[in-house]
């Protein structure tokens, strides 16, 4: 497999560097700790957001730093949690009067490393919460994980928490919202390839040249099943049903609808899949308020795509609709 | 907080870390059985940075010096110990604000907060097969003891017996928690690691404190 890498050791930091250097006036990279950060953070006047995870989600989630954004984002090595002291260091960095918000995606990995950081920030008179974010209805338990697997809804918690914090919340007011948008977010995925990590140099699983796997986890993990590949609109329905059941979402709501690539999908096909799914949802009364179609938290080089629901109400949306400026929307 | 409270931790703290690196290979071996025989390097690299850092941590007391140790060994000791060990530390180390004097009292309370914190940190709980099933029931030993009124190193041998037979004891139980639970069954006959490595560090504590 043919990658643009010199040391894999070095991938993350060289990335982040890059990072760094294209975004000069608005982002802050501290290399001793991964963290990439908001140039002026951090803002004493509202709550911090912070999100960490492994890497190889971008731009989940130091491409997604910015105002109305995150506040900071601290990753580990590619599909690794963060290391302790990475995230000790940057709770307290990014401590504010107003508190910090740790976001974590459901893992086990990150889980432990996220509590015991919290834990042991607040010993030290951080006012420091943690918030996880499970959307994936596909599976209650897998490789990584214990009970749901956080995935690409994982962006609405992020865009309301920090509108919110943008707006004058205090800690536990931007926690409520947090909770809520996850309580009403459901995602499924599906592969059409593996991804390849670059220190592994090949595909990180078996999945043969007609087969799918429905339910893939954003590290490749195996989802509901394995399956024949079948037309688009039929994945599409394979994906909607489980997600539309599970809330479930019924006639007369409105919804936030996002097609997500998982890293190796043209656009065109994810905007295919998207005409699929809007037009299904209208059938069964569910009316999309919001769209959004791109790359949001992928899975280094996978092709695949995942669909993700929220269900909105004028809170929701008002906060989604809240002004951010980050890496990947400038023009 | 007296000098004489933060002396007898050091020595506590600085026993652990001398064993964890002393006893590695052996450690690796009890964990080689039925897990993925890291334990013993994991734990090694995490104490060994707490004795290169020694003189550098702040001892204006206890609290303060437990709560540095739990981050050096969260952020050095690899996989889940990392965190579970350095929860141990931290909820010992916020435990021990509570108390002027670092008494037995104080001793039982500071454990019982170190393991709480262990079966909440990897959701685990007694009869899992962890270093639970030893130091849980040694802990509740050594607090009948001190209850009862019998003198110090009474309460320390009592401590130390009955941490060792219940690692022992750990042989008939099946892991339920960490990579020995992949073993399921198999592991139904040899002691649980973790569990024989507290007992081992607990009885080179009790056998030195006279001399400590």
């Amino acid at each position: 497999m043919k990658k643009f890498v010199n040391n894999p050791q070095q991938f993350v930091p060289e990335m982040l560097e890059g990072l760094a250097l294209a975004n000069p006036d608005t982002l802050k990279y501290v290399p001793e700790y991964n963290l990439i950060m908001r140039a002026d953070g951090p803002d004493q006047n509202k709550v911090s957001i912070v999100q960490g995870s492994g890497s190889g989600h971008e731009p989940a989630h130091v491409m997604i730093v910015g105002k109305g954004m995150l506040d900071a984002a601290c990753p580990g090595d590619v599909f690794a949690a963060p290391p302790f002291d990475y995230v000790h260091e940057t709770t307290k960095l990014m401590a504010s009067p107003k508190g910090v918000l740790l976001l974590v995606n459901n893992y086990t990995g990150d889980k432990m490393v996220f509590e015991m950081a919290q834990e042991m920030s607040a010993a030290e008179g951080v006012n420091v919460k943690t918030l996880f974010i499970n959307d994936d209805v596909s599976v209650e338990d897998s490789t990584y994980t214990i009970g749901r697997r956080g995935v690409a809804g994982n962006f609405f918690v992020i865009k309301a928490v920090a509108a919110a914090a943008e707006r004058g919340a205090d800690l536990d007011e931007v926690i409520r919202v947090g909770e809520k948008v996850n309580s009403v977010t459901r995602t499924m995925g599906v592969a059409l390839t593996a991804c390849t990590p670059p220190a592994k140099g090949s595909p990180l699983f078996e999945l043969g040249e007609d087969e799918i796997e429905l339910g893939v986890g954003i590290h490749g993990e195996p989802g509901r099943r394995r399956a024949k590949i079948m037309p688009a609109n039929d994945i599409v329905e394979e994906l909607l049903t489980p997600i539309v059941k599970d809330l479930p979402f019924s006639d007369g709501d409105r919804v936030a609808l996002m097609v997500n690539g998982l890293g190796g999908t043209p656009i065109s096909e994810l905007y295919l899949l998207y005409g699929q799914a809007h037009k299904r949802l209208a059938e069964q009364g569910i009316t999309v308020g919001r769209s959004y179609v791109g790359e949001y938290c992928t899975s280094l080089d996978m092709a695949g795509a995942s669909i993700t629901l929220v269900r909105l109400d004028d809170e929701i949306e008002s906060l989604l609709n809240d002004p951010a400026e980050i890496p990947i929307r400038v023009f | 907080m007296t000098a004489t409270n933060l002396a007898d931790i050091e020595y506590v703290v600085r026993t652990i870390a001398q064993t964890a690196v002393d006893k590695e290979k052996e450690f690796g071996d009890f964990d080689a059985v039925v897990g993925d025989g890291d334990l013993g390097y994991s734990l090694a690299r995490g104490f060994e940075k707490v004795l290169a850092d020694w003189d550098s941590y702040k001892r204006e007391d206890v609290s303060t010096f437990l709560q540095q140790i739990a981050v050096t060994i969260t952020s050095r000791i690899g996989g889940s110990s990392g965190p579970l060990w350095g929860t141990a530390f931290l909820r010992a180390s916020v435990t021990a604000k509570q108390f002027n004097e670092i008494t037995g009292t104080a001793a039982v309370a500071m454990l019982r907060a170190a393991t709480d914190g262990i079966k909440a940190r990897g959701n685990s709980d007694l009869g899992d097969k962890t270093l639970l099933d030893a130091l849980v029931p040694a802990t509740d030993e050594l607090e009948r003891m001190i209850t009862s009124g019998a003198n110090a190193a009474d309460c320390r041998e009592a401590f130390a017996k009955s941490t060792r037979e219940r690692a022992e004891a750990t042989s008939e139980l099946e892991a339920k928690r960490g990579r020995a639970s992949y073993s399921g069954e198999r592991s139904i006959g040899s002691p649980d690691a973790g569990a024989l490595a507290v007992a081992i560090i607990i009885e080179r504590i009790v056998a030195g404190w006279p001399e400590r």
